[in-house]
């Protein structure tokens, strides 16, 4: 039991980094779309900058000092992407 | 003949940049050289690696001039490196 | 009690943890990292590699004419590939020697898209007759999709480690914040401490290249690994097509109309791209529907004129050869991509900056090796045993020897079975891949079961008698040995000779020096007991 505790942060950050940070840069390039350019070109730079995203994630989620921080984080910039991206869903059927 | 003369430059201007450090003018020169020596090798050294970015990319443009001008300085800098590893080694030999 | 709750480990500084970040990411993906980097720094010259490998091809000392070799593999073509809905062909350049193509295998069924591949002599038009091999391509393949394995895990293996590979070097970066003031720092015979340092410098001088290939690398697969934009955004095939020709000059074969009609004359078709973009400067050649009366011709624009990959062409019409519609614009995201990639393939590139590739590579290469290697040295320091270290000591120190020097043998081992293999045996180009993965599994179970530092020795001392005595089989096997090639002014056969002997040289010198090494044995005060028979043990291991 104390193995699972002393490894549950450790395991839970690389959940974080590898799962949760492919989530988010997923979610980044689809939010892209609601960039004010064709569709095309926004597809496009939604696929070059997730892989800044994808970097930035997995560096912050070892960076911050607890794996509770670390998901935190993910979640607070998930949140206006999240926005951004379900703006693009609903109005999306009609482009 | 430009790619040489590029390298030959930037190798110079590392050169420079080396010998402004301390821990270098000890192997060099066995002693530390005066404040605005060190200066004055700094100086020349980012202004001879300025000097190449111009001359390579007048010659080629942004796109190859840059890419280029990466693999010039990658280059040099190797030399430069391995020619104070080679001094360093023979020179206590 | 403190002890139930979640217990809140000791904060660490920035360094510290992006130190561990950057080791654990380059030791996981490190013996794959090698091995794409040396097989992607030998790919900057895989069509040297392939000319090479295919010796029965002569010397070609003018570059054919580009719109008569056309024509002549379209007349091929329509024989060998008939019925087929899209043919693909490449149009010479100086350093091939044959034409690559590719077309829709012909009757296929409408959901399964499969394809064949040949190459053919320039001045023929006919297949080569020269030996089945897949030249360099196969190193070049290797590289971002590996082998005995569905192409689309290869290249998700592929994005995967190229990932850890980002992570580790902006890891890197933080954890080396002395990294102007060390940058010419070199402390030799320290042991762990140079291994550091030549770690440090090779990834530093570096630095440009690897972020640059690494992020690029990811670039070059990004539809793959990221689709959900294009999945959300695109929901009608017009829609992805209008997406995918921003992307590539390959035009989807429309609907046939069944009638029959004669192909227009490819060669005025190439001659007027060359009177556009030059006369080296035209890539490619992509037909759809062949003989049918919604026959179109694509010329694209050759890939080494230009730092983009962005689709460049000329279309026409099939039946009557009119200039139909000109792309010679993307919009500005795939204007990026399109450099992004370029800049990672590096086909603009003259001579010189394929040199500067090369290098810089080879230094990445190393840097990625210095790695692997450092690991194992610093941990060495630290077992109370050297003689029985722990299963994940043990598993990285073998693994290390079976996929540096082991890929070494291994990759010069593809290139002997290309001259000892006899012509006729059937699928001889997967038969020469054969023997690069026999070899290197070999290379893998004479590193379990040898001592360490013997396993290197033996290793390097192989690869470097396979790689010296390759242009002597050379000589021996072919009319085109060193002498003559250099005779001919062929300074593609010679130097790739001379470049072996380069290498032999290379790994010679690294096996001199792993015998001349004595491990750093931490005085025996830090571990319990067995102080004196400690230096024994050292000497038998070694």
């Amino acid at each position: 039991m104390s193995t699972i505790v002393r490894h549950g942060p450790l395991a839970s950050r690389i959940v974080a980094a590898i799962f949760g940070g492919y989530a988010l840069a997923a979610l980044a390039s689809v939010a892209a779309l609601a960039l004010p350019m064709s569709k095309p070109q926004a597809v496009l730079t939604g696929m070059l900058a997730s892989f800044i995203v994808y970097a930035c994630a997995v560096i912050w989620v070892f960076a911050v000092r607890s794996a509770r921080r670390a998901w935190t984080g993910l979640v607070i910039v998930a949140v206006p992407l999240l926005l951004a991206a379900s703006s693009v869903w609903a109005g999306g059927r009609i482009s | 003949m430009t790619h040489l003369l590029s390298i030959v430059f930037c190798v110079m201007a590392f050169a420079f940049l080396a010998v402004s450090m301390d821990r270098h003018q000890m192997t060099v020169f066995g002693r530390a050289l005066r404040a605005g020596q060190s200066r004055g090798f700094r100086i020349a050294g980012w202004c001879g690696l300025a000097l190449a970015l111009r001359f390579i990319v007048g010659n080629e443009g942004w796109a190859l001039g840059l890419v280029a001008y990466s693999g010039c300085t990658s280059l040099a800098a190797g030399l430069v490196y391995g020619g104070l590893i080679a001094y360093e080694r023979f020179s206590t030999a | 009690m403190k002890r139930a709750r979640d217990p809140e480990p000791k904060a660490r500084g920035i360094r510290q943890s992006m130190s561990d970040l950057h080791t654990w990411a380059g030791l996981l993906a490190g013996w794959i990292l090698y091995a794409m980097f040396l097989t992607g720094t030998v790919s900057y010259f895989k069509d040297e590699t392939s000319q090479w490998m295919r010796p029965e091809q002569p010397h070609q000392r003018d570059m054919p004419d580009a719109a008569r070799v056309a024509q002549r593999v379209t007349a091929t073509l329509g024989t060998i590939a008939a019925g087929s809905s899209q043919w693909s062909f490449d149009l010479p350049d100086e350093r091939t020697s044959v034409i690559g193509s590719f077309w829709r295998t012909p009757g296929a069924a409408a959901g399964k898209r499969t394809f064949e591949s040949a190459s053919f002599d320039p001045v023929t038009g006919q297949r080569t007759s020269a030996r089945e091999t897949l030249g360099g391509e196969f190193f070049y393949r290797f590289h971002f999709q590996f082998f005995y394995m569905p192409v689309l895990w290869g290249r998700w293996l592929a994005g995967l480690c190229a990932m850890f590979m980002l992570v580790a070097i902006v890891s890197g970066v933080i954890t080396h914040k002395k990294i102007f003031a060390d940058f010419f720092t070199f402390r030799w015979g320290k042991g762990q401490r140079s291994w550091l340092d030549a770690h440090n410098a090779l990834s530093v001088f570096g630095l440009p290249f690897h972020a640059m290939i690494t992020y690029t690398g990811l670039v070059t697969l990004m539809t793959m690994y990221m689709p959900w934009g294009a999945q959300t955004a695109f929901r009608t095939p017009a829609e992805r097509e209008a997406m995918t020709s921003q992307l590539s000059a390959f035009i989807q074969p429309g609907k046939p109309s069944g009638q029959k009609a004669g192909l227009a004359p490819v060669d005025a078709m190439v001659r007027e791209a060359q009177a556009r973009w030059g006369r080296d400067k035209v890539g490619r050649v992509t037909i759809t529907n062949p003989g049918d009366t919604t026959a179109r011709v694509a010329v694209s624009r050759g890939e080494a004129s230009r730092v983009s990959m962005s689709p460049q062409y000329m279309l026409f019409d099939g039946v009557t050869g009119k200039l139909i519609d000109v792309k010679d614009s993307v919009g500005g995201a795939a204007e990026t991509r399109g450099v992004l990639y370029a800049l990672h393939l590096g086909r603009f590139s003259d001579l010189q900056l394929r040199w500067l590739y090369f290098i810089v590579s080879l230094a990445g290469t190393a840097m990625v090796g210095t790695g692997l290697v450092m690991w194992t040295v610093k941990r060495r320091q630290k077992l109370p045993d050297p003689a029985r270290p722990h299963l994940g000591f043990w598993l990285v120190e073998r693994l290390n020897i079976a996929s540096i020097a082991g890929l070494s043998v291994a990759m010069t081992s593809f290139l002997w079975a290309n001259r000892l293999l006899p012509l006729g045996v059937a699928a001889r180009d997967n038969a020469e891949i054969n023997v690069f993965f026999a070899v290197w599994g070999a290379t893998l179970l004479h590193a379990f079961v040898r001592p360490a530092k013997r396993a290197w020795i033996e290793s390097l001392w192989l690869a470097t008698a396979l790689l010296a005595f390759l242009p002597v089989l050379n000589a021996l096997t072919t009319d085109r040995p060193l002498w003559r090639s250099i005779e001919q002014g062929d300074w593609v056969f010679a130097g790739f000779d001379l470049m072996m002997w380069a290498f032999a040289a290379l790994h010679a010198a690294l096996a001199l020096r792993v015998a001349r090494h004595r491990p750093c044995v931490k005085p025996a005060g830090k571990r319990a007991g067995a102080r004196a028979t400690m230096p024994e043990r050292e000497k038998e291991s070694a």
